[in-house]
């Protein structure tokens, strides 16, 4: 097992190996809640809860799981993490939770959560897997809150339900752009951000 | 009747898994490279989805929604088992998977072929799962409706695969700027195959 | 230790299920009073919300403790059966916030079972029927929220109307769904849409209010649909329309009630009571 290099674990996720917009993992069901900022960060939140805590989990376990049950033991560990953020979110955020309706429980398929645990929580230590599970679940939500963002303020002129771009706009004939809200654009606007990125790092781009 | 028509319609055109929802997006984007695999995981999807949604209508009716007890006699009638459904389910779609992969295997070896390697993806296709919790979430009124929406889903699924695994083999010729290669394009083009698909959104049944 | 072999794999299964299953249950049932209480929490801001809508100086915002509100508006909670005779008594919270007592999504659901059940046929349900009525006091006015609940497009839709002391003039509207198409039917909760509602008057006959497509055309008894989203439109007519019904006994007795009052009053002395029937 090689020495735990914190920065490669936790930071390279978030930037160079984005879940996302590089390894195109997880973007199933969360781009549907990217319509309001408020949504996408606790969205954001709850997939680096959950992908961090079986990330250790699962770390903690690596040695005794049975190799023939693996996956179904996997998913029981995720699907374990993923009820009980959705039972706190019902208890503490009741409107969030409303909004997000049955996308938490999709964080169990989440491809993101199941490949980290796949392929890092099982062969290495859990402080490791942890710091893995968080920059993962941190680039993944940073991908969420950028599309939201964008949706919010165009399409809605809102930041966190605040009106931001004023009235006065409006009088000169500023108009939101409805398309924004529509879930098609959140792909479109994906797939911008992948652009912007594979511009900058070129070793990135596909032949 | 009428009802079934429309739900069917509706959840291929109106509310499709992929546009509208985003459901299973990890395998739609990773197998639609060319349309005859494409074409394997869709009829995949609407089997699995077939098979599961009403086995979890059933057990979401007499066994996890709050009451559902009830049968069991008055005592059990106020217990409310609706926090186990997200684990229930995902193990009946696991354990589903595994079972149809052996009696394919078994009985029907040309479809294993064509299917085969699809199967253990499917487990945790976001599509099934969001199949069944929108099962749970919508209230449908009985396992036909739960069916009928099962069918309807999966095979506006596949329906969408395919579009996408044709539209991508067509694309290989065409001169896309470097850095949106590959993936940006994929997620540009489903975009707009999405906004196309939302002119269905008027269709009155 | 073989980790592959058969008596491990069982063992290694149980026990997974059953700490997982134990993790859950603990959780689920140390949160359930706190998600009990949201629910509740956010009927009440329906109610009251609803209620708000006849004066301007009431306002509700995420900020308001709805609880206190709830606990100073009522005057009476109670539940109707189809006849409209009064059957049970809900806890208004006088004495404690805590035990406020509320009809919510889920008990709305039941009642609509039953009604469906009624109207294939079964009359002999009307008495079992257990309808909400809360009777609030909105800056001296006497407003009565009745809520309503039946099948969208997609899920449930639900809503509270508030009518005024007549039985037939709304005063205000709050609707809700679980899972309409977003910017379609999900636009019964706003606010141009429930804006329509004040001042309508459910119809004497068959059809007491309707959501109408194409214009209401300033029918007293219904609204206009919203564009695009016409299933959910028209099932939210029926919806109000079908629970309307079953209120009405109850309303019509209120209204009876309230203008034998107020002739009461008229004799004693017609100054005032023009004023009140002026207002």
């Amino acid at each position: 097992m090689k020495d735990f290099d914190f920065k490669e674990t936790f930071l390279n996720p978030i930037f160079k190996g984005n879940p996302i917009s590089v390894l195109v993992l997880g973007i199933c069901s969360s781009l549907a809640v990217t319509v309001q900022l408020k949504g996408a960060c606790v969205m954001a939140l709850s997939v680096t809860i959950v992908t961090a805590l079986s990330s250790l989990v699962a770390s903690l376990l690596r040695n005794t799981i049975p190799n023939r049950i693996r996956i179904i033991v996997q998913l029981v560990v995720v699907a374990l993490m993923v009820i009980l953020v959705d039972q706190v979110l019902k208890a503490y955020v009741y409107s969030v939770s409303k909004t997000l309706s049955v996308y938490i429980g999709l964080i169990i398929t989440n491809c993101i959560v199941m490949g980290r645990i796949e392929a890092f929580a099982l062969g290495n230590k859990p402080f490791a897997s942890l710091m893995d599970g968080l920059g993962n679940g941190i680039g993944y939500g940073l991908i969420l809150v950028i599309v939201a963002f964008f949706r919010e303020l165009l399409g809605s002129g809102t930041l966190f339900g605040f009106r931001v771009i004023p009235e006065s706009f409006y009088e000169l004939g500023y108009m939101n752009n409805g398309l924004m809200i529509l879930p098609p654009m959140a792909l479109i606007l994906l797939g911008c951000i992948i652009w912007i990125q594979r511009s900058v790092q070129k070793e990135l781009q596909e032949k | 009747m009428a009802d079934y028509i429309s739900l069917f319609v509706k959840s291929i055109f109106v509310d499709n898994m992929i546009f509208a929802y985003f459901l299973g997006m990890c395998s739609y984007l990773a197998v639609s490279k060319n349309v005859k695999t494409a074409n394997g995981l869709g009829v995949a999807v609407v089997f699995v989805l077939l098979v599961t949604l009403p086995i979890n209508y059933l057990l979401n009716e007499y066994l996890l929604k709050p009451g559902a007890l009830k049968w069991l006699g008055d005592n059990y009638a106020g217990l409310d088992l609706s926090f186990l459904s997200f684990i229930v389910f995902i193990a009946v779609i696991a354990a589903i998977v595994q079972i149809v992969e052996m009696v394919v295997e078994k009985f029907a070896p040309a479809l294993y072929s064509q299917l085969g390697i699809f199967l253990p993806l499917i487990a945790v296709n976001c599509a099934i799962l969001g199949g069944s919790l929108f099962m749970q979430e919508r209230d449908f009124a009985n396992v036909g409706e739960a069916a009928t929406y099962a069918l309807g889903s999966g095979i506006g699924w596949w329906l969408a695969i395919i579009a996408l695994a044709a539209i991508r083999e067509k694309m290989a010729y065409s001169h896309v700027p470097a850095p949106l290669k590959g993936l940006g394009i994929t997620f540009i083009t489903v975009g707009l195959m999405g906004i196309a698909f939302m002119t269905f959104m008027g269709i009155q049944l | 230790m073989n980790t592959n072999s058969n008596t491990y794999t069982v063992i290694y299964s149980t026990v997974l299920v059953v700490v997982v299953a134990a993790v859950l249950a603990f959780a689920a049932m140390a949160l359930k009073p706190m998600q009990d209480e949201n629910i509740k929490k956010e009927t009440i801001t329906q109610v009251l919300t609803a209620a708000a809508q006849s004066d301007s100086e009431v306002n509700i915002s995420e900020d308001t403790d709805v609880m206190a509100m709830y606990v100073d508006k009522i005057n009476d909670a109670f539940y109707v059966d189809g006849n409209g005779n009064r059957k049970g008594q809900m806890n208004m919270g006088k004495e404690d916030v805590n035990a406020i007592q509320v009809a919510t999504t889920s008990d709305l659901k039941k009642q609509n079972d039953i009604i469906k059940k009624i109207e294939a046929g079964q009359a002999d349900l009307l008495q079992s029927l257990e309808l909400p009525v809360y009777i609030l006091d909105i800056n001296g006015k006497e407003i009565t929220v009745i809520p309503c609940y039946g099948a969208g497009l997609w899920g449930p839709i639900w809503g509270y109307l508030a009518v005024e002391k007549d039985g037939k003039t709304l005063a205000g509207a709050v609707f809700d769904h679980k899972s309409e198409t977003p910017g379609l039917g999900a636009k019964i909760t706003e606010d141009f849409f429930e804006g329509q509602f004040p001042g309508k008057v459910f119809g004497d006959g068959e059809e007491k209010f309707a959501v109408v497509k194409g214009g209401a055309k300033g029918a007293a008894n219904g609204v206009d649909a919203i564009s695009g989203a016409t299933i959910t439109s028209q099932s939210l007519g029926k919806t109000i329309n079908t629970w309307a019904t079953y209120y009405e006994p109850y309303l019509t007795k209120a209204a009876a009630k309230v203008s034998e009052e107020t002739e009461a009053v008229a004799e004693s002395t017609e100054d005032e009571a023009n004023e009140i029937v002026e207002e």
